[in-house]
């Protein structure tokens, strides 16, 4: 077992325990702390896969921004948190089920395929970040879907103000 | 691979109307002053995108343009035409609604929304994909809770936020796969690597099922649809229930015929199961409601699974049925919940029970109902008549007897619940009271929409040739 | 040298985990944080398949960052309405929110 195998079970170690307490938690600010250990171990699976710019904007955008919005909006809806009711719906049996059975189809569909591919094809290429900024804006590439993500940031900031000013 | 201005033209004028309402909006202070220009500015603009688009951006043969990002074909270009006509109508039914007709918001969420649907029937690459059905989801959320004060708009909005965004997950997660297994993202490369009947291709398409199904409202993907339409305001219930259901048949035909050609077989049983299903249960549900916008529900999700019939037909012809059934609908469905909207805005209610009498209050009104509700029941001269023997005939022809057979059976059934709105509105009396003392004011804006959508309904059941012939030229455009 | 297929074993039972807290979560901003455990798995998914097909081809890393964008505008959206929702209802329990039938 070399290095990156031993960093590899420990990030997946901490990204299922982590998730794990994510869904089970009954105080929602410590799930919402959880999904911070948990979006931090994909980051560290994304530097073992040798996307270090990945890696940096899974900090930035997700732990720095994302998860940080989910934490002011459990603080911003607390009354239903000091509740201590069980915070899983009666129907939580069927879920487990339903997720279970999801989990093994998507594992047999894996090992179908996964195994075909051992270890990866090629080196990264050395400019790879130069190359990923060319992809976005090259019209013979990405350009038109990093156009319209705009398009849908802004709709969405304009939704999200709508929604959360909402004078009288 | 060109850099085809054309192929995206009409997002372009799309986004030139945004642009135009977002600048514009400040200038304008007083909020009728506000309404009247920015729901004839919005409707106005889309309405000229509309007629450019028709004169300039005719496609030739098909061509991938933007990197392979979108396909430049009759297939886009017929739906991307309605999508637009149907925004047009929609921006005019929300120039009446309190508080919808007054914000710029809406508007701008419409409009970035209908950005998405044109890209979806056009994008052949699953990041553009992905992308474009987020764009057309995230905003219409906000859309269908955009009443703040009304507790079931929010509700619906947020109902249809969980939905969504739960099924655009397992989506996701479908591409990647997809992604993974052809080691491209681009549509038409893909069709051989899915070769056979194997576990791999049939978990895929089930995950893509689900995602799509849910925005098609299939059942048993279905439950947030008749929530969200009978919350959300009216008017972004139809256009949910026709355009945004459009572009994900669209999504559904492009994707299974170019990428997954090769196990017909697989996605063409699961997709029968599901159009019986959706048929079937629409229909019974209808049976049992009392809310009109709720009824409207169900019966638009039978229709999905009437449009579906075709697709699972999968031959040229069945195409050409879908995308013909699909014309049919959005302008009759469109009606309807325009219908909904007029009355509701006056008679302050959504109950079928309130319909008593329309016929007396306003027999325009109740004569264009009555021609979108004929038209939905599948009688003739409509259109919907000429759409439900096209999507039959080519499943037949395919050799789906059983299918058949159960989508007429459930005509039957669809008929029986239209007609019974329509008794309320022509033969029942207000109890106890004088209709004409009750009128129901039509406005400027709904009155043209309304004649034009009912106009179409009408074409579209007795001038069969020109929408046929489009339908072919999209049909014919993804057979190659 | 890790194998591709444990990435995609992990990312099934990442999925898994946030289907189940999807499914099972009764309060909103509950369900909006299993969502975004579904989209990370999807993630692994993308950024692993780049790995190990053509990192030449930048399209699986592209895709992510897309995905990146989108999550983003889902939950400013999502976390607005849910905000909405408690100021008008006071409460986030999705089995309370039931004005209509499901």
């Amino acid at each position: 077992m070399d290095a990156s195998q031993i960093i590899f079970f420990l990030s997946a170690a901490l990204i299922l325990v982590s998730a794990l307490f994510v869904v089970t938690a009954r105080n929602l600010v410590h799930a919402a702390l959880w999904l911070i250990a948990t979006l931090f171990g994909v980051a560290v699976l994304y530097v073992l896969l040798e996307a270090g710019f990945l890696a940096v904007v899974q900090v930035v955008v997700y732990i720095g921004a994302i998860a940080i919005l989910f934490i002011f909006a459990v603080m911003l809806t607390r009354r239903d948190l000091l509740s201590q009711s069980s915070q899983t719906n009666a129907n939580w049996p069927v879920a487990l089920g339903v997720s279970a059975l999801s989990l093994a189809a998507i594992a047999f569909i894996a090992r179908g395929f996964g195994f075909s591919l051992d270890r990866p094809l090629a080196p990264v290429p050395t400019d790879s970040l130069e190359r990923l900024g060319q992809a976005l804006v090259s019209p013979q590439q990405f350009v038109l879907p990093f156009e319209v993500a705009s398009v849908l940031l802004v709709a969405a900031l304009v939704g999200a103000v709508y929604v959360a000013m909402n004078k009288k | 691979m060109s850099l085809n201005i054309l192929a995206v033209l009409p997002e372009i004028l799309i986004l030139v109307v945004g642009i135009l309402v977002l600048v514009l909006d400040p200038f304008w202070k007083k909020d009728e002053q506000r309404r009247v220009n920015l729901g004839w500015l919005t409707a106005g603009g889309l309405t000229v995108a509309l007629v450019l688009s028709l004169l300039l951006d005719r496609p030739a043969d098909p061509a991938l343009a933007w990197g392979g990002m979108v396909r430049f074909d009759w297939l886009a270009f017929v739906f991307k035409m309605f999508i637009l006509f149907a925004a047009a109508i929609t921006a005019l039914f929300f120039m009446d609604v309190e508080r919808l007709g007054k914000r710029a918001e809406a508007y701008l969420l419409l409009l970035a929304a209908t950005i998405g649907m044109c890209l979806m029937v056009s994008s052949s690459d699953l990041v553009m994909l992905f992308l474009a059905i987020e764009t057309t989801s995230i905003p219409m959320y906000v859309l269908a809770g955009f009443m703040l004060d009304d507790k079931k708009s929010t509700e619906a909005g947020f109902k249809y936020l969980l939905f969504g965004a739960m099924t655009s997950a397992i989506f996701l997660y479908g591409l990647s796969l997809v992604y993974g297994f052809s080691g491209t993202t681009q549509l038409e490369n893909m069709r051989s690597y899915f070769l056979s009947l194997n576990p791999i291709s049939v978990g895929v398409l089930f995950l893509l099922v689900v995602g799509l199904g849910f925005k098609i409202s299939l059942a048993p993907f279905h439950f947030w649809a008749p929530d969200t339409y009978e919350g959300a305001p009216t008017p972004v219930a139809g256009i949910l229930s026709t355009a945004s259901k459009a572009a994900g048949l669209a999504v559904l035909i492009r994707l299974f015929i170019t990428a997954f050609p090769q196990v017909e077989s697989n996605w063409q049983v699961i997709l029968a199961v599901l159009a019986a299903l959706s048929m079937t249960i629409g229909n019974l549900v209808a049976l049992a409601q009392k809310n009109i916008k709720r009824l409207l529900a169900y019966s638009s999700i039978a229709h999905a699974g009437y449009a579906l019939v075709g697709v699972v037909a999968g031959t040229r012809f069945g195409i050409e049925a879908v995308v013909y059934y699909l014309i049919a609908y959005v302008l009759t469905n469109l009606a309807a919940f325009g219908i909904v909207a007029a009355f509701g805005r006056v008679a302050g209610s959504d109950d079928i029970r309130a319909y008593d009498g329309l016929s007396r209050r306003s027999p325009y009104l109740a004569l264009a109902m009555l021609v979108a509700f004929l038209s939905l029941a599948g009688m003739p001269p409509f259109g919907g008549f000429i759409a439900k023997v096209l999507v039959f005939a080519a499943a037949v022809e395919a050799g789906w007897y059983w299918l058949v057979i159960v989508g007429i059976i459930n005509s039957v059934v669809g008929v029986y619940y239209y007609l019974t709105v329509m008794k309320y509105v022509y033969l029942y009396r207000m109890e106890g009271e004088n209709e004409e003392a009750h009128p129901i004011p039509v406005t400027r804006p709904y009155a043209i929409a309304i004649v034009v959508l009912t106009i179409g309904i009408i074409l579209t059941g007795t001038l069969f040739a020109p929408w046929f012939g489009l339908s072919t030229d999209a049909a014919l455009s993804l057979f190659f | 040298m890790i194998p591709l297929s444990w990435y995609l074993y992990l990312s099934a039972a990442l999925f898994a985990i946030g289907l189940y807290g999807v499914l099972a979560r009764k309060n909103a901003i509950a369900i909006l944080l299993g969502i975004e455990l579904m989209l990370n798995a999807a993630n692994i998914n993308l950024v692993a398949f780049w790995r190990y097909t053509d990192p030449a081809q930048m399209a699986g890393q592209v895709f992510a960052i897309i995905v990146f964008a989108v999550a983003a505008a889902e939950v400013a959206v999502g976390l607005s309405l849910v905000i909405s929702i408690y100021r008008a209802r006071k409460t986030v329990i999705a089995d309370e929110l039931d004005l209509m039938k499901w």
